[in-house]
């Protein structure tokens, strides 16, 4: 303990490192009602980390050659000591992500913490999830599995209904006319390179607009729930006070995170394939299209939105406003409470939708 | 029990669940990074007897390294590793000369793989291997 401490004394004189401790960690005070639905950032922050852990390791055998790419993998799950582990790490890691954003989202939603002055964390993290939309379907490609290309291949397809310049996007997605080896060279760089740079630098966004503003307080267990914000000055949220960050709630994160990872590893160990259709074991196949190929799950409501209007224009104008709504939902809903019982209207649109979301899903899960 | 006593053996018990945990991590993690042993990749070579004349060599790939067998000047064969025992590199056979040269530092050895000049400090790894029925099977 002497040598840790005269470590720490040796760097605290020279960068004054307590001070920052204090300021960041233990002086650093959340609201009193604090919930573990907060939890969630951090949950994605570690889920993040280890889908970087894993895509480095998976990288160190994956050869991104349309000959080779479906061999490499096999090569991993059969040959490589615990090179299924690492996969079924990265391809359940993607999932439990997926669902633990939204989750993270729709606590915002209900809390009303999007609401002013956190119009830009909103945006920001809804880039967010546009962009882990980005790097699941590039990455969905990369097994090369007959899954793999003719999911990519509906997937891009879609492109074809935007006026005009549709087929060429389609096109320039595909780096040719159909899926084939250009793509996989382009989606493999997508997914490799610059959506998780672009995810990384976003996320140092999202923390640092969480810094500035402070965090919000959960509406629950207030008298007075409505914004007090006046939009007429900077003010960073104070929670005189609250509980420290340091070692208070970093211990609930760390239980958040524990919950997780059990759910994480009970799908990894107990039940590995519940997101790979057979379809995913059967190498790529331009010349044979499989029945009833379909996108993940998260997609599976926009998929099904596709095919319940005839015209493909429509269903991706319908999709592409739905989103356009909820990227703006700061902007539009400018009212300032903040409990969801107190405001009945955005209850029943937001508990409407996602019963909407839920049963698009559910329908083209089974059609 | 005192305050402090609890506090050093929950911390115990928490440094073990560590350590326990970072085993559970840090072993797959080594075995997933450790390169195959070269008794897993070494499979037998079939190379047909035909295809090597009296006085030349052939290079191939065998257990993970580079090997050459050479059909001597009086009809014998022999297998050898054709990584240099002074700093790795590949040997050379030179068919004019019947002999090894290591290109890196001049090393040189006989067609049975004995050193005969430069700075290599030990003969060529012989490999095992047998002929039968026009073929050889190296391993």
């Amino acid at each position: 303990m002497t040598l840790l401490k005269s470590i720490v004394d040796w760097v605290d004189v020279r960068i004054g490192v307590r001070e920052v401790a204090e300021q960041e960690l233990t002086g650093y005070l959340l609201p009193r009602n604090i919930n573990s639905w907060y939890s969630l950032g951090s949950i994605l922050l570690f889920a993040f980390a280890l889908q970087v852990a894993s895509g480095i390791l998976l990288l160190i055998y994956y050869v991104p050659d349309a000959d080779k790419a479906f061999k490499s993998v096999s090569y991993i799950m059969n040959e490589v000591p615990f090179g299924w582990l690492i996969r079924m790490c990265h391809a359940v890691g993607s999932n439990m992500m997926v669902l633990a954003l939204l989750l993270h989202m729709l606590s915002v939603l209900f809390m009303g913490s999007y609401k002013r002055p956190r119009e830009l964390n909103w945006v920001t993290g809804f880039i967010l999830l546009s962009m882990v939309q980005g790097i699941s379907l590039t990455g969905y490609l990369l097994p090369w599995s007959q899954l793999s290309f003719w999911a990519t291949t509906v997937a891009t397809n879609s492109a074809n209904a935007i006026p005009v310049i549709g087929p060429y996007l389609v096109e320039f997605l595909r780096g040719g006319k159909l899926v084939g080896a250009p793509t996989l060279g382009r989606f493999f760089a997508l997914h490799v390179a610059l959506i998780p740079a672009g995810i990384a630098a976003m996320i140092g966004a999202h923390l640092f607009l969480l810094k500035r503003t402070g965090v919000s307080a959960p509406p629950f267990g207030q008298e007075n729930t409505s914004n007090q914000w006046q939009g007429d000055r900077y003010h960073y949220e104070h929670h005189p006070g609250g509980i420290p960050f340091f070692p208070v709630f970093a211990l609930e994160d760390l239980r958040s995170i524990a919950i997780y990872m059990a759910c994480f590893l009970a799908v990894v160990f107990f039940d590995p394939y519940l997101f790979f259709p057979k379809d995913a074991f059967i190498p790529a196949n331009p010349f044979v299209t499989p029945a009833h190929i379909k996108p993940e799950w998260y997609f599976l409501a926009n998929y099904q939105t596709l095919k319940i209007f005839p015209n493909e224009l429509i269903g991706l104008s319908l999709q592409g406003a739905g989103m356009t709504f909820l990227a703006m939902l700061p902007f539009i809903d400018r009212g300032p409470e903040r409990h969801p019982l107190k405001r009945p209207l955005f209850m029943a649109c937001s508990i409407g939708g996602l019963l909407l979301w839920i049963g698009l899903s559910v329908w083209g899960h089974l059609s | 029990m005192g305050s402090d006593s609890r506090r050093t053996f929950l911390g115990l018990c928490l440094g073990g669940l560590g350590a326990i945990a970072a085993a559970a991590v840090g072993w797959p993690l080594f075995r997933y990074l450790a390169p195959r042993s070269s008794k897993e990749s070494a499979g037998k070579i079939v190379i047909p007897e035909k295809e090597i004349a009296t006085g030349d060599a052939k290079f191939f790939e065998y257990a993970g390294s580079s090997a050459v067998l050479v059909r001597k000047k009086d009809g014998s064969l022999i297998a050898l590793s054709a990584v240099c025992t002074h700093l790795g590199c590949i040997v050379q056979w030179q068919k004019d000369k019947q002999d090894f040269l290591c290109p890196c530092h001049a090393g040189h050895y006989s067609p049975d793989g004995a050193v005969t000049g430069g700075p290599p400090p030990k003969s060529l790894a012989r490999i095992p291997f047998s002929v039968a029925g026009g073929t050889i099977t190296i391993g």
